[in-house]
């Protein structure tokens, strides 16, 4: 009787537990009103499905596409909403608000931030960590004509991004994946 | 003198019964007239069922073919769907550098002495 008083619990508690897990793939809007504006929108939506079927088509002999596949190794996907403006002030803060918002939830931590007064480029990196692994990456870059919000989803190795560097010109950053979950430096 | 001409012709074409020789070629030319014939009705006969076999056939020649046309394509249009995630990912990753870059490139002018940046990582 004890016994099954505690599977119920554990079967109500559940659901809960499931809704109070942190969520790496953040609800990206549409911004319909500014890709009309933008002289050059990039809209990537590519879910786990997606992602395997690109992998099929990556070359293993290519270094590239070697780099390419071992990033793309357990992730669950990648969402891009970038768009390039012809004239400054294009667009608001608060249509980025709307995704900084949800960086503020719980699991996710701020990495980088960056805030050049030259050249008004602002970038913000999140990423979401569970036991000591990456599960999530977020990145805001904001400039006067264009703003840039990726996010992948999934066990990112960030050694591996690492390892593109020279291939899509990705920098070595020297981040460290913290080691615990940290409070929200927002 | 015409009941001698008369009695004549009479003589000449009264009924002969023919001969076994004649009996016997015209027997063998009926029947070699008849067996190209008698060859075309089986053949005719015949061909009823090829015909039924060509039908079954090419029925299932364009079965077969409909089905392998069928997953060409869904083959191309697979390959169409791999080439464009293919793209998209080297795109993302291309504009998740060029991100990752700018936010470098801001951190490493921090050291510079007249940057007026203010990088925090």
């Amino acid at each position: 009787m004890r016994n099954h008083s505690l599977r119920l619990f554990f079967a109500l508690l559940a659901p809960t537990l499931a809704l109070a897990a942190p969520n790496p793939r953040l609800v990206l809007p549409e911004f319909s009103a500014l890709a009309k504006k933008a002289t050059e929108s990039v809209t990537i939506t590519l879910d786990a499905a997606l992602l395997g079927m690109a992998g099929r088509f990556l070359n293993g002999d290519d270094p590239q596409d070697a780099a390419t596949k071992e990033i793309l190794k357990g992730l669950q996907g990648i969402y891009i909403r970038s768009y390039t403006f012809d004239k400054d002030a294009a667009y608001q803060q608060a249509d980025i608000d709307e995704v900084r918002n949800q960086l503020s939830a719980p699991g996710w931590n701020r990495l980088v931030q960056t805030r050049s007064r030259k050249s008004q480029a602002n970038v913000d990196i999140y990423i979401m960590v569970a036991n000591n692994q990456a599960t999530g990456l977020a990145l805001i870059a904001s400039e006067p004509r264009q703003f840039t919000i990726v996010n992948i989803v999934g066990a990112i190795d960030l050694d591996k991004l690492h390892k593109l560097e020279g291939q899509f010109g990705v920098p070595k950053l020297d981040i460290d994946v913290p080691k615990a979950p940290a409070p929200n430096k927002k | 003198m015409s009941e001698d001409l008369e009695s004549r012709l009479r003589a000449a074409l009264r009924p002969v019964a023919p001969g076994d020789e004649f009996t016997r070629n015209l027997i063998a030319r009926v029947t070699k007239d008849q067996g190209p014939e008698a060859n075309a009705r089986g053949a005719r006969g015949r061909s009823s069922k090829p015909s039924a076999w060509w039908l079954s056939a090419s029925m299932a020649a364009s079965l077969l073919i409909a089905a392998g046309v069928q997953h060409h394509l869904q083959e191309r249009r697979e390959t169409q769907r791999g080439l464009e995630a293919r793209r998209q990912v080297i795109e993302a990753l291309r504009v998740t550098s060029q991100k990752l870059n700018l936010a470098y490139e801001v951190i490493k002018s921090e050291s510079s002495p007249r940057a007026d940046d203010e990088p925090g990582v």
